[in-house]
This record gives structure tokens, C-alpha cells and sequence, in this order.
């Protein structure tokens, strides 16, 4: 391991630790309210991986996640108001819905690439928000479906539920990072390097064998994965599922997290969703025109880190530890350009 | 020789108005080193992407080992064994060297597992490290491939092709870009590698073509224009002329295929 991989590893353990401490050090230093903040930039930083997945990892740029969110929130939400079902089924639910759409919608979307696939994503996301919009006996159009909590786990008298503020935030973290652990172990998986193959070179990739379509169908459920355990998560979190979180807003929103965050790294939507929603709430309480910021933000990293905020801070680690007098440093490679 | 290892009949490939392979039709007897020549535009690359199923032929057949492989998916014919080298050298530039070697070999896997770590393939990691070793890029095994010199990412990519174990290479320009040295590299491997596997190679440099080839093939205008061993072609008038005749038409067959 090198030392910038070390002095990352060592950060990672302390900001998890306080992460993990979240519902008591919170609620003692500041306001209970930011316990709940912090849950839904967890919630939103799944859903950022989503998109991190196919566009860091695949080269596949969706503006159409949210439809998978989507799905996730009514296949919960459906679940228990309108099916009666318990906790852990309409979970399951919410979860094979968004990847059973992902895999319908993919089956065409992954025959695209570039700005194609990108267009057919928003196009899918936006023929299912009108459908959702419109068929207000399933889905209750804009006011959405209102639930009660089934608890999370019952025996005999005692029971957990999301009605607890600890519990709510410390399941939601737990699943948060199952799935980022599970996407960790992807990446460095013979699938993920795959992904990674073609992401780099589509043409070589199917010249070695590899079967382009399925791979990228495959990373596409996958990525609908992860948006729909977000989604089924932000169900439970506000105990009601809407069509407006199916509108490309939203995918848009998350695009722009994980290319600021840093796309193509395991954490840099997790980092760009934060910066971004706890912007959103310091700054729209006190001007109106909070978005402007978001944009401002989003720019400048664009232009003066273009691998992310998690790029730039590897950069500036290595060019720290570079400074640094020491007998043997790690090869430093120069990019060398073509003749 | 019982059964051609390559077969062609009838190869037509049109780009709108340019018929860029026109009704060919070629056997390649295997066992000997071959060789591709022609001037620019004579349709050679498009032969190869319709062989290694880039592109689909408008009409023709192709049999590889007597099992036909026209119309399959690129991905399918490189399983069938068939492995090649594009003229613009083509890796994975944000992977590092033995991460392309590493790709390439666990290609073929039906099923790529989702969650094992993949370093932990032993059988694969000697097999990478046997390739770096042959195509001597050990030292460079751990740096990006798109951090590479031309001469290493065009080694690289002759490396990806071995890795695989291929029954039948196309290399297109293998030494295009290289150095001196480089080049002489490149030929010893490839001289090393036509004991054991059918290779069918794209050259310009005719220095080259004649030092390693043993069959040669002249195309010119998408159809095959001789075809023999290095010395009846380096005989041959239609050839020179094909080569050194009009070089004013070489620059407009070019125009054509940019077009």
C-alpha cells in the first residue's frame, strides 16, 4: 500500500467512526434536525452510486436514474398501503421492481452509448413519470401514497422500528454501506474489471472476448440496484413514496454530486452529495437562491479539478507526501503523449 | 495441409459508392507465416474487421477451420481463437499493463464472478507475468497503459493477443510507429510466435514483410491482385506497378476511402 493509500485508509476509519457516532454526538453538540440531514445524504449518496457505477465504472452516462428510484419508493409504498405487506417484503419489493425496470429499459438503453444513451434514459424516466403522474388510483400522482411503518424487526412484545431516530438513521447507514462494501467488492471483482475494460475501450474489449452488450446490461440492473435500495430506503425515511422523485431533476442532480464528488471512485458521490445537500440546507434558509451556489460549485470543480474533489484530494496528498524528503519514493509516472 | 485454417469466398464489403472488398475470396493453408500487402485503401484493414467480425460483410462467406464465422459478434469469433491487433494501437489506457493482460486472460470466462477478489487468481497471475516476461514489459507491469510509449502499448497489445492463447492472429501494422530497435523486437517475436499459431500480418514496411513472411498476398482496390511466395511476388511487374506505377492514384484511392 502506498502512503497516500495509507493516510486515506486512516482518514476513512476516523470520518466512519464519527459517522457510526452520528445519533449522539449530533443531537449533544447541535440539533437532532441534522441526525435526519445526514441520513438523507446517505440515502442520496447511494443513489449517487448509482450513476457513479455506469458512468465511472462502465462509461455510461444516465440521466434517468431516478426512474429506479422511483420504483424503489412505490414498490415499498404499494407494499404496505395498498398489499398490507410487512417491513422486510415490501423492501424486497421496492428492490426487485427497480431492477426488473432497469432490466426492461436496459435491454434497449445499453444498445446505446454517449449522448444516445443518455437521451433514451431521460426519455424512460420521463414516459414513467407522466404514467406515474397520471395514474393516480396506483400511484396518487403528485400527493403520492402516504403509509404507516411496519416495524423492522418484531419479537413477541419488543419490536424496532423506523419510529426510533437512532434505529431509523443507524439501518439506513448500515445498508448504505452493505451496498457500498458490495460495489468495493465489484470493482476489484473479474466483473468489475470488465466494466472497467470496456469502459476504457469498447472495441478492444470485444475484440478479447468480451461480450459488450450483456456486461453493460448486467452493470445497468446493477446500478438499478443501488437506486432502488435508495429509493425503498427514502420510502421508509418518509413513510410515503411521490412521482415527483421519478422526474430527471433528479437524476440531474445526482449526475452533477458524483462528477463533483469525483466519478470513477468509490467515494466521491458520497462526498458531492454531502457538500451539496448540507449547502442546500445552511444556505436556503437564509437565501432563497441557494442554487446558485450548487451551480457555482459545480462549475469550478468541472474546471480546476476535472477527476473530482476526491481526485483533487488525492493529488494534493501525493504531491504532499512528493515534498516530503524521504529515501524511496513511489515511481512517479509521467503520461507520455503519442508521436 | 488437410483443411485451411482461414477460408474467404466471395467477401464483397461496400461503403456507399466505395466497394472497399470487392468479391474476394482467399485460402490461408496455415502453417506458414502470411503477409497482407497493398497500397493504402487496397481494402486490408476492412478485410481483417470482417474477419474479426467488426463489420458484416454485404455478401460472401467466411470459414474459420471450416466453421463459418461471418455474421458472428466480434466477441464470439475472438473466442472461436481468432485474436488481432488494430492498425491504431488499442489497449485500456486507464488500466495498468497487467491489468490489460489480466482482462484479456479472464475474457473468455462464461461467468466473471461479481465479488471475488480478483488478484486472487493465481492460475491468471502467472500467465500475466509469464506475458510481461516474453513481451519484457516486467518492469513497466504496474504503470497505465496510456502512460506507455508507443512501442511498449503496440508490444502490449501483441502481448494481449498472446495471452489468450490464439489459434489464429491477424496483426494489422504491427510495427507501424516503432523504433529501429523496436521493430526488430517485434519481428523476432513475431518470427517466435508463427512456430506455434497461424499469423496473418498487415505490413507496409516491406523490409519487413519480406523478412518475415514466408506467403504473401498483393491487394489492390479491394480484390487480390497476386498472390505467391517472397520471391515470385517480389518478381511480379503487376505489383511494382500496383506500388511504384501512378503514385497519383494511390493519393486518390486514399481520398476515396476518407471520403
Amino acid at each position: 500500500m502506498t502512503r497516500s493509500a495509507a493516510i486515506e485508509r486512516v482518514f476513512l476509519i476516523l470520518i466512519a467512526a464519527v459517522i457510526v457516532a452520528v445519533p449522539w454526538l449530533i443531537p449533544a453538540l447541535f440539533n437532532p434536525f441534522w441526525v435526519s440531514v445526514i441520513a438523507e445524504i446517505l440515502i442520496w449518496s447511494l443513489f449517487a452510486a448509482s450513476v457513479n457505477l455506469l458512468f465511472g465504472y462502465v462509461g455510461l452516462l444516465s440521466f434517468g436514474q431516478a426512474l429506479y428510484f422511483g420504483f424503489g419508493m412505490y414498490g415499498v409504498a404499494i407494499g404496505i398501503a395498498d398489499l398490507g405487506l410487512p417491513f422486510w417484503p415490501a423492501f424486497a419489493l421496492g428492490i426487485v421492481a427497480a431492477m426488473t425496470m432497469a432490466l426492461v429499459t436496459g435491454i434497449f438503453a445499453v444498445r446505446l452509448t454517449w449522448h444516445y444513451f443518455a437521451i433514451i434514459t431521460v426519455v424512460f424516466s420521463l414516459i414513467f413519470y407522466f404514467l406515474a403522474l397520471t395514474n393516480k388510483w396506483l400511484t396518487g400522482g403528485d400527493d403520492g401514497i402516504n403509509f404507516t411503518l411496519p416495524p423492522t424487526f418484531q419479537l413477541g412484545e419488543s419490536q424496532l422500528s423506523f419510529t426510533d431516530p437512532t434505529f431509523q438513521y443507524l439501518f439506513i447507514l448500515a445498508t448504505v454501506a452493505l451496498c457500498f462494501w458490495l460495489m468495493h467488492r465489484l470493482i476489484g471483482s473479474p466483473l468489475g474489471k470488465a466494466l472497467l475494460a470496456i469502459r476504457d475501450n469498447d472495441v478492444r474489449a470485444s475484440l478479447i472476448g468480451l461480450n459488450v452488450y450483456r456486461l453493460r446490461l448486467i452493470a445497468f440492473v446493477l446500478a438499478g440496484f443501488l437506486a432502488g435500495v435508495a429509493g425503498a430506503l427514502f420510502s421508509f425515511f418518509g413513510r410515503y413514496a411521490s412521482a415527483s422523485y421519478m422526474f430527471y431533476h433528479v437524476s440531474g442532480e445526482a449526475v452533477v454530486w458524483t462528477i463533483v464528488g469525483g466519478a470513477g471512485t468509490l467515494l466521491g458521490p458520497i462526498v458531492g452529495t454531502s457538500i451539496f445537500i448540507f449547502v442546500r440546507e445552511v444556505v436556503s434558509s437564509q437565501w432563497e437562491h441557494h442554487e446558485l451556489v450548487v451551480g457555482l460549485v459545480a462549475i469550478l470543480v468541472v474546471i480546476f479539478a476535472p477527476r473530482g474533489l476526491v481526485g483533487l484530494w488525492r493529488d494534493w496528498i501525493a504531491a504532499l507526501i512528493e515534498r516530503a524528503p524521504r529515501a524511496k519514493g513511489p515511481l512517479q509516472v509521467e503520461p507520455t503523449s503519442k508521436p | 495441409m488437410s483443411e485451411p485454417v482461414l477460408r474467404i469466398e466471395g467477401l464483397t464489403k461496400r461503403f456507399g459508392g466505395l466497394t472497399a472488398v470487392d468479391n474476394l475470396s482467399y485460402t490461408l493453408a496455415g502453417g506458414r507465416l502470411h503477409a497482407i500487402i497493398g497500397p493504402n485503401g487496397a481494402g486490408k484493414t476492412t478485410l481483417f474487421n470482417l474477419v474479426s467480425g467488426l463489420l458484416a460483410p454485404d455478401e460472401g462467406r467466411i470459414f474459420f477451420c471450416e466453421r463459418e464465422i461471418s455474421g458472428l459478434k466480434p466477441h464470439e469469433i475472438s473466442r472461436l481463437g481468432i485474436k488481432r491487433t488494430l492498425q491504431i494501437k488499442s489497449v485500456f489506457p486507464r488500466l495498468t499493463a497487467a491489468e490489460n493482460l489480466w482482462v484479456t486472460a479472464q475474457a473468455e470466462n462464461r461467468f466473471l464472478h461479481p465479488f471475488r477478489a480478483a488478484a486472487r487468481d493465481r492460475a491468471i497471475a502467472e500467465r500475466v507475468d509469464r506475458t510481461l516476461e516474453r513481451i519484457g514489459l516486467t518492469h513497466l507491469a504496474e504503470r497505465q497503459a496510456g502512460a506507455l510509449s508507443y512501442g511498449d502499448v503496440a508490444l502490449l497489445e501483441i502481448g494481449m493477443t498472446l495471452i489468450s492463447e490464439p489459434r489464429l492472429l491477424l496483426l494489422d501494422e504491427p510495427t507501424c510507429g516503432m523504433s529501429p530497435a523496436e521493430t526488430e523486437r517485434a519481428v523476432e517475436n513475431i518470427r517466435a510466435l508463427a512456430k506455434t499459431i497461424d499469423i496473418v500480418i498487415i505490413e507496409h514496411d516491406m523490409e519487413v514483410v519480406f523478412e518475415i513472411a514466408a506467403d504473401i498476398t498483393v491487394m489492390a482496390q479491394g480484390a487480390i491482385l497476386a498472390s505467391g511466395s517472397s520471391q515470385e511476388i517480389a518478381a511480379d511487374e503487376r505489383v511494382r506497378e500496383a506500388y511504384l506505377g501512378r503514385p497519383e492514384d494511390e493519393d486518390y484511392v486514399e481520398e476515396v476511402a476518407h471520403a
